[in-house]
């Protein structure tokens, strides 16, 4: 019962009057950034770092505001997959493929209606989760030495190649050139200066707000000017608001189950929300009777993919508190967001600062109420946002963008970097390598090395201790696992093609 | 096409890194593992994948994995680089307000935005950007020229 007493605890942090405010701009400001195409969460969240840091947030109002946005963001990316047929953000790319069709049908008010609805039991089901494991995976996980952490970040980016599906070696790649990224600068063991060419600007290191918004703000800056039109003609919104109760039980059983998916994807490091959302939709698809019509404006596929990325932003809180390994890209910037802080993401933080842990769990909760009630009445507004041109909206983004790299160090130095990284994001985005990759190895490259040193100065230099316990033996194996998915995938797709194409 | 002329350069970054990290040495050390190892390590793996996809582009993707970049882009890339590196280079010395607003007017021409929309959207956004962080958020900005109007 320990549990409930300290979510309890959570309840009264998330509820004092600032708390409450907070989670109600972040959950503002997360609808909008993830409904405006060409704004992710991760940038909604890395922009917001900087202004926390100014305003002198204490670290729980700042999580609180961070992870607000994160959900607001999964809320706001299906306005515009229903609407426009143009996801908001990534995860938001299974929504478009029912909702858009509802709303040519005049039914957009009841695919905005469900599909709030399904964010919210997703997002729901998804913090009872992290409350009922959390905690578990928390006191187990204070047992881990070194080198088992070391062994729980190769499985972590292990994971990210495995479940990139057709690209596996791309973004081991993608993985590597973050990992390298983050060894720039003073190594913290032997003072020696790495890959810093000499500048002072690199001697502590590249800021990850600076890689963060360089990565994806410039570069999506850079792909939007492919896309100059003037405002988008959005489908209005009419008739009947809110969805039935007929409606509503159609998609129930399909919420449970796209529910509990999206959870379990967004524990598994690297996975995700768009993986989490696609599998959900893939798998309602497979489930339902024959006269189903997904793709031609079901309820059930709209559900469920929105049941699936909420659930899977939510889940993906649980390995980033508890292990300190982030389980998506958003959850990657929010450990950054920490680590400015000085607090190290990890077991220990159930103990030492259950005030944080908690009061963060409690307002996912709160952020999650927040947007269910404020999404129905106010969609009109929001889809008055939509009509914003590129041409008002790409400037401010622009500018915005380098108020939050300049705000870091004051020093034009962090902004020339930005462009830089910007121009090389860009890059690797034409040429489908995931950025994402990139982002998850950065932050956790140091950590990475951190452990791994450690580890091997306990042992004197002895390989083995990688090797010798039960945890890290399993870890492991698991990783072979992952290695091999690829491979296996590969090797059973050409058994197949050769029935279809006898002579390719 | 692309594709291998990037990992071609990935796979130059790699042997030129590696020989950069060579040559990293502690002065004095009290463990077993240096500052170069771990570099090393993930150069060697880094440039074993390019190496893959040098020689073997259609294993993922290739040429069809590149987004078709049309011809017409490349001078509005590069004007949109320019801007970007112009607002860089006068933030500090133009000041926020007015380098912002010189920047987002020519931002907003390249989105196809027309002469006047542009201006007032330049203005809007300098001025009130500037006052939304300056003065409520308190992230400092600096004012650059415009210093010598204020008090």
């Amino acid at each position: 019962m320990d549990t409930l007493h300290y979510l309890g605890q959570g309840f009264g942090v998330a509820l004092s009057p600032n708390n409450l405010l907070t989670a109600l701009a972040g959950t503002t400001i997360g609808t909008i950034v993830g409904l405006l195409p060409g704004l992710g969460p991760i940038n909604g969240v890395a922009l917001l770092i900087p202004v926390a840091f100014a305003l002198g947030l204490p670290p729980e109002t700042a999580l609180i505001l961070l992870a607000a946005v994160y959900l607001g963001c999964e809320y706001g990316g299906r306005i515009s997959s229903i609407l426009l047929n143009i996801p908001g953000e990534a995860s938001a790319v299974m929504t478009t493929l029912d909702g858009y069709p509802l709303a040519r049908q005049g039914k957009a008010g009841i695919a905005l209606s469900i599909s709030a609805w399904s964010s919210f039991i997703g997002g729901f089901i998804a913090t009872v989760g992290v409350v009922i494991f959390a905690p578990l995976l928390a006191t187990w996980a204070v047992s881990f030495g070194p080198a088992e952490y070391f062994m729980l970040m190769v499985f972590a980016t292990a994971c990210l190649a495995g479940m990139a599906g057709d690209k596996p070696v791309k973004t081991a790649v993608a993985v590597l050139i973050g990992l390298m990224l983050s060894c720039v600068g003073i190594d913290a063991n032997s003072g020696v200066y790495r890959f810093t060419f000499g500048s002072l600007g690199l001697s502590d290191g590249i800021q990850f707000v600076v890689l963060v918004l360089g990565l994806f703000s410039i570069s999506e800056i850079l792909t939007l000017l492919e896309r100059t039109h003037h405002g988008q003609k959005a489908i209005k919104a009419s008739g009947r608001m809110l969805f039935n109760a007929k409606e509503g039980a159609s998609v129930f059983a399909t919420n449970l189950r796209s529910g509990v998916l999206g959870f379990v994807f967004g524990i598994l490091p690297g996975a995700g929300a768009t993986l989490a959302s696609a599998m959900a939709y893939m798998t309602e698809k497979r489930l339902a009777s024959k006269d189903n019509r997904f793709g031609n404006g079901d309820l059930r596929g709209l559900a469920a993919p929105e049941t699936a990325n909420s659930a899977s932003a939510c889940g993906s809180m649980v390995p980033m508190l508890t292990l300190g390994v982030p389980g998506s890209g958003t959850t990657a910037v929010m450990m950054g967001a920490l680590t400015l802080y000085n607090i190290t993401p990890g077991p220990l933080l159930f103990q030492n600062q259950p005030d944080l842990v908690w009061g963060l769990i409690a307002s996912l909760f709160i952020a999650n109420v927040i947007l269910i009630v404020m999404n129905v009445p106010m969609i009109k507004v929001f889809t008055r946002v939509l009509e914003v041109p590129n041409w008002t909206l790409v400037p401010a983004i622009a500018i915005i963008t380098s108020i939050g790299v300049y705000a870091v160090h004051a020093t034009t130095f962090d902004l020339f970097l930005m462009i830089g990284i910007g121009v090389f994001g860009y890059i690797l985005r034409k040429l489908d390598f995931p950025l994402s990759g990139v982002l998850l190895g950065f932050i956790l490259g140091g950590l990475m090395e951190s452990n791994l040193r450690r580890a091997l100065s306990i042992s004197n230099g002895d390989l083995s201790v990688l090797w010798s316990s039960p945890i890290s033996m399993t870890l492991w194996a698991l990783v072979a696992f992952i290695v091999a998915l690829p491979f296996w995938r590969a090797w059973r797709a050409r058994k197949r093609t050769p029935a279809l194409q006898p002579d390719a | 096409m692309y594709q291998r002329l990037f990992t071609g350069f990935l796979l130059v970054a790699c042997a030129v890194l590696g020989w950069m990290a060579w040559g990293l040495e502690a002065p004095f050390s009290y463990e077993p593992v240096g500052p170069r190892a771990y570099p090393l390590l993930l150069l060697g793996l880094m440039a074993a994948g390019a190496l893959l996809l040098f020689i073997k582009p259609a294993l993922e993707g290739g040429d069809s994995a590149e987004a078709p970049l049309p011809p017409i882009m490349i001078p509005k890339l590069l004007l949109c680089l320019a801007l970007l590196l112009a607002l860089a280079a006068l933030f500090e010395r133009l000041g926020f307000v007015l380098s912002s607003i010189a920047f987002a007017y020519g931002m907003c021409r390249l989105f196809g935005g027309r002469n006047l929309q542009a201006i007032v959207v330049a203005v809007v956004l300098g001025l009130g950007l500037y006052f939304l962080f300056d003065r409520i958020l308190d992230v400092p900005l600096p004012l650059g020229v415009l210093a010598a109007l204020e008090n």
